[in-house]
């Protein structure tokens, strides 16, 4: 309960009492989680090293450049060219316009394993304190119009359940924490313009994917029961409803 | 000695919430309500206004509600669902609400009592301080705590503000006339504060809505 407090209060208390639950046993997991993963994560740590070794070799909070454009071509390959988002292999989401904050805690989150996923793990592991904020930055400032593709007849009543939520099920309107025009807040992320097929993804799966690190409970715990509270059309109409908005 | 203390707190506050629990499935007032459809509702509510109901940063800054005051909860349930107070989320979470769900939730609201928010700018509160006891005679502006009591605990229809979200209490004031009192037909108690917030410059509402957030 006390815990949750904490995270109650906003990004700033959050940010600050992650930082005091550092510690070096957890930073030996994440140690020996790559070289058990070592086959697969080589390459990408081999890049992640080579671009890394551009900014570290001036300051750990200011980077070149040079180097933050590199990383940020970098992020696109996956992100999409404007990142706009792009549907690969995985729905791989939109960084474009989002809340600097919710970027940066949540390449913390993957990195403190509170949100599994492997392949953004590697990416983050290499990146310094200056790199994630020059990132946050600069994905903050794009604007490219959403990438669409959601099926368009389920917009009204995602609007409905955006706006007004269903109050008799307990859920709480989208509105009340993103914003009217879904534009995020902070800590709370933009939603305006994300991928249909990876809104569905993450409500599908919120509690599996995130907060899995219980020594570390985070802002994910908000969403855990309205995730929870929706059912799978629900989630497709609300996901389709956002996912047009630019 | 500070962290025992602290300690000793924490474990009571625990106890008291178990019991008060317990208490309540007895309740009268309750009684009309399964208590797991008031914890589901609970639920519901501190998903956007903190977990603890101590408030919370959303898009809008979203009022704490713990230890708030049973009689002004109901009365703003009410107000929102006849549109008395304008706010279309609030309208749609209070429209499906039963009398008797309405009852229980204030009850189990005004138990809570979490650390407040915080975050208002610190060099703001003696002024506010001094608003909140002495109000602003030349400016007609009464004393607070003549109405919401010298700790800001409130008191009936009288809202709490003590612990209450420094930004909510700022955007409340500067907006007062545009949320409250919105239907002529069915005028109500908001109508009290009205000249008051009209009477405060925004200097004077931001101090006195950062002293209230830190009061326990």
């Amino acid at each position: 309960m006390r815990g949750f407090d904490a995270i109650r209060t906003g990004g700033k208390t959050t940010a600050s009492s992650l930082r005091r639950i550092d510690s070096k046993p957890r930073h030996d997991r994440s140690k020996r989680r790559i070289s058990g993963a070592v086959g697969f994560a080589l390459p990408i740590a081999f890049l992640a090293v080579a671009f890394a070794g551009v900014c570290r070799a001036s300051d750990a909070n200011t980077v070149a450049v040079g180097g933050i454009q590199a990383k940020i071509a970098y992020c696109k390959d996956c992100h999409g060219p404007s990142a706009q988002g792009y549907d690969g292999y995985f729905p791989i989401p939109r960084l474009a316009g989002q809340q600097t904050e919710y970027l940066e805690n949540q390449l913390r989150a993957f990195i403190e394993h509170r949100r599994t996923n492997n392949i953004m793990f590697n990416v983050a592991h290499a990146l310094s304190p200056g790199m994630v904020s020059a990132l946050a930055e600069n994905f903050k400032g794009l604007n490219p119009r959403p990438i669409g593709g959601a099926p368009t007849q389920f917009v009204a009543q995602g609007r409905k359940i955006f706006q007004d939520g269903v109050p008799d099920a307990n859920v709480a309107a989208c509105a009340a924490c993103h914003g009217p025009e879904a534009t995020g807040s902070g800590p709370i992320p933009r939603l305006a313009g994300q991928l249909y097929p990876y809104l569905i993804k993450e409500l599908v799966n919120w509690g599996k994917e995130r907060g899995q690190n219980p020594t570390k409970p985070d802002t994910s715990a908000i969403m855990s029961p309205v995730a929870h509270s929706l059912n799978k059309s629900e989630i497709e109409a609300v996901a389709a409803y956002v996912s047009y908005l630019k | 000695m500070k962290t025992i203390g602290a300690q000793l707190v924490l474990q009571t506050a625990v106890l008291a919430i178990a019991f008060s629990g317990a208490c309540r499935a007895e309740d009268a007032k309750a009684s009309a309500v399964a208590s797991k459809d008031v914890q589901a509702k609970l639920a519901y509510c501190e998903v956007c206004h903190g977990v603890s109901a101590q408030g919370f940063h959303g898009y809008y800054p979203i009022p704490r509600l713990a230890g708030q005051q049973t009689e002004y909860l109901e009365n703003q349930l009410h107000a929102f669902t006849e549109h008395r107070r304008t706010n279309n989320i609030m309208f749609n979470v209070g429209h499906v609400l039963s009398p008797a769900m309405v009852a229980a939730l204030a009850a189990d609201f005004h138990d809570l009592d979490p650390k407040p928010l915080g975050g208002a700018p610190r060099g703001l509160v003696a002024t506010g301080k001094r608003i909140f006891e002495e109000g602003i005679p030349s400016g007609n502006v009464p004393p607070c705590a003549s109405c919401h009591g010298p700790d800001a605990k409130g008191n009936g229809p009288f809202p709490r503000l003590a612990g209450q979200v420094f930004d909510y209490v700022s955007s409340k004031l500067t907006n007062w006339d545009k949320e409250r009192g919105q239907d002529p037909k069915n005028p109500d108690t908001s109508a009290i504060m009205e000249p008051i917030a009209h009477g405060l410059n925004e200097a004077q509402i931001k101090a006195v809505a950062a002293y209230v957030s830190y009061l326990e």
